[in-house]
């Protein structure tokens, strides 16, 4: 097992290094460098050649380009992830500041999809062939249809402008901050982030499911006389549920681009808002970064989920 | 003994088969199987009818989508406007039409492209192995660890916005998929005997990889192509109606929505977003369904 994770793990670093070189990459080759960025545009004709080199020299922009994107490397690994352009706050305050709320949305979405989606799932693979089976997959079809956004904004309009139940938008009212509070403001958004998860947790769990009744050891609980919940529910579903949790795992980037959008929609404080707001105001620095964590949040998902299934799986680690 | 009704079936075809009154079965078998799906059918006939009128758009209305027309601002639907006006006078309808050539451009013509590239590498690379392939599955890796739309954010920053721009940047994000399709079918079919027969001819690799293996991986990847199709008109609707994807001077469909973001145009005024909206829906569903049908029909595995 220790032999299986540290194979993984080989494999995702240089992964990570490519990337992050990608990433620095794409930093030196968009306009301006550290030095433009701190002068004040208004006293920028004041400034002699010599007194800009004597700065690029200070920062140490002069040496070469391997040197820099090692300087840059370490430190990024020490958790220092340079300043946003606008404000010049530390990138890595901003995203810990945001990061909260959008787990708090990606969480909510994900166990909502996962439990509504799973039901249904089984239900329909319980009922094949019925109509029910048929309206669920042609409302599993419609879910990855639907733009989220376009979903959203019809749910805005109905339950918080006509209806007025929930709240279009935003996180929390200042001052209030009990999980009362919060549970208005996170249902629409988060109904509406997993709904194309739901869709399509839904149509894998129905043929996984589907794949399960028809095994042999099915027979055998019925033969044994259990009772007919017993063999669908305790023997047939855990079978199945493997390849869902895997599933799951794998769809943790769909997760992070939908929340990107929904976020906005939503006017939800998180990370993906602010992303969509710092490619708007072209703000380079925080841009790379949140999109350089997101690379390491996939790449640290999919190696959870393939421990998780080398666990389950001998079959996994050894092969 | 009774015979069952399958028997009694069999023998049926088997009288007609004997007089001669059976017609040969015309067509390949998964394009009959295919028109006897009947929501791929539904599916063809709305992709069909919207992708046709989005073509003929200048027949279907007298308006110019981007005229401008102080007079009648924010019109509900009428004969005239049949999707109403918007703030500027620009009739809705037309700019739905003239938006969906945009938008089925943007998402059809990076599947293609997308296709044509990944395809193009993974069957050959695959065909291959060797070192070629493992830089080849690496990049691809490299990309692919990206959330798909973090990845268009990113170069649509590093880029700028345009109509060229985001239709590179959606082959760039799009191509990984086709490839890794298009190399795992590839390394199962090239261990087949036919391929070695070809190689015992002394047949060039180029021939045998493109002309006598990639016609049999073309189920599959003609699947993935409706998908990423309809993937991408969601991303470019996503986009643009965060104002971030073409630029919103061409009216394309997530543009049209783009003034939804505004919560008054959303209570007030239905007409200027929610056709749009469905029509996108429409569209996309429309996609899924052919790409669930050709998936029933050429796979076999797959059935029930």
């Amino acid at each position: 097992m220790l032999t299986f994770i540290l194979r993984r793990l080989l494999i995702t670093i240089p992964m990570l290094v490519a990337i992050s070189f990608l990433v620095y990459l794409g930093l030196e080759l968009t306009p301006g460098d550290a030095v433009s960025h701190m002068i004040n545009p208004e006293v920028a004709n004041s400034i002699s050649p010599e007194q800009l080199a004597e700065m690029r020299e200070a920062l140490g922009l002069n040496k070469s380009f391997f040197e820099r994107f090692s300087i840059w490397l370490f430190n990024v690994v020490q958790g220092n992830f340079g300043h946003s352009l606008s404000g010049g706050v530390a990138i890595s305050t901003i995203v810990l500041d945001r990061l909260p709320a959008t787990l708090e949305l990606s969480i909510f979405a994900l166990l909502f999809s996962t439990v509504i989606g799973c039901s249904l799932g089984v239900i329909s693979a319980l009922k094949r062939g019925s109509p029910t089976d048929s309206a669920l997959t042609v409302i599993g079809m419609l879910g990855v249809s639907i733009p989220e956004f376009f979903f959203g904004l019809v749910a805005i309009l109905i339950f918080a402008l006509n209806l007025g139940w929930l709240p279009a938008g935003g996180r929390l009212l200042p001052g209030y901050d009990s999980f009362f509070d919060r549970l208005p403001h996170i249902i629409l958004p988060g109904i509406v982030l997993s709904l194309m998860m739901t869709a399509g947790v839904m149509r894998y769990s129905r043929s996984a499911m589907l794949d399960s009744l028809s095994r042999e050891f099915i027979r055998t609980a019925r033969s044994k006389g259990l009772p007919e919940w017993r063999i669908n529910l305790i023997h047939g579903f855990r079978v199945a549920l493997t390849p869902v949790v895997v599933l799951i795992g794998f769809r943790l980037p769909t997760l992070i681009g939908g929340s990107v959008v929904i976020e906005s929609v939503f006017q939800w404080p998180g990370v993906g808002s602010e992303l969509i707001d710092a490619v708007r105001g072209s703000d380079y620095p925080l841009v790379m970064m949140i999109a350089l964590l997101s690379v390491f949040a996939v790449l640290l998902a999919s190696l959870i989920v393939d421990i998780l299934t080398a666990l389950i799986d001998p079959r996994v680690r050894l092969g | 003994m009774s015979k069952s009704s399958l028997d009694r079936k069999f023998d049926r075809i088997r009288a007609l088969e004997e007089a001669g009154k059976l017609k040969p079965s015309s067509g390949s078998r998964a394009l009959r199987k295919m028109m006897s799906n009947r929501l791929a059918m539904v599916g063809v006939i709305i992709f069909l009818i919207i992708l046709l009128s989005a073509i003929f758009a200048p027949l279907l209305t007298a308006h110019d989508p981007m005229k401008v027309d102080l007079r009648s601002m924010l019109q509900t639907p009428s004969m005239d406007h049949i999707f109403g006006t918007d703030r500027t006078g620009r009739d809705v309808f037309a700019r739905v039409l003239y938006g969906g050539r945009v938008s089925i451009l943007v998402g059809l013509g990076s599947a293609l492209i997308a296709a044509f590239i990944g395809v193009g590498i993974g069957c050959y690379t695959g065909y291959k192995g060797g070192l070629v392939d493992t830089i080849a599955l690496r990049i691809s890796e490299i990309f692919m660890s990206f959330p798909q739309i973090i990845l268009v954010l990113l170069l649509v920053s590093i880029t700028g916005q345009s109509l060229m721009n985001l239709i590179v940047i959606f082959v760039f994000s799009g191509w990984g998929g086709m490839y890794r399709l298009s190399r795992a079918r590839m390394l199962s079919l090239r261990e087949e005997e036919y391929v070695q027969a070809l190689q015992s001819f002394g047949v060039s690799t180029f021939r045998i990889c493109y002309k006598h293996v990639l016609p049999n991986a073309l189920g599959p990847i003609m699947v993935n192509i409706t998908l990423t199709t309809a993937m991408f008109i969601l991303l470019e609707a996503g986009l643009s109606f965060l104002g971030l994807g073409v630029p919103l001077s061409i009216p394309t469909w997530g543009n049209i929505l783009n003034v939804a973001q505004d919560l008054r145009v959303l209570q007030n005024n239905w007409w200027l977003w929610l056709p749009v909206g469905a029509v996108i829906s429409l569209f996309v569903l429309s996609v899924n369904f052919i790409g669930d049908g050709l998936r029933d029909s050429t796979d076999p595995t797959m059935q029930g």
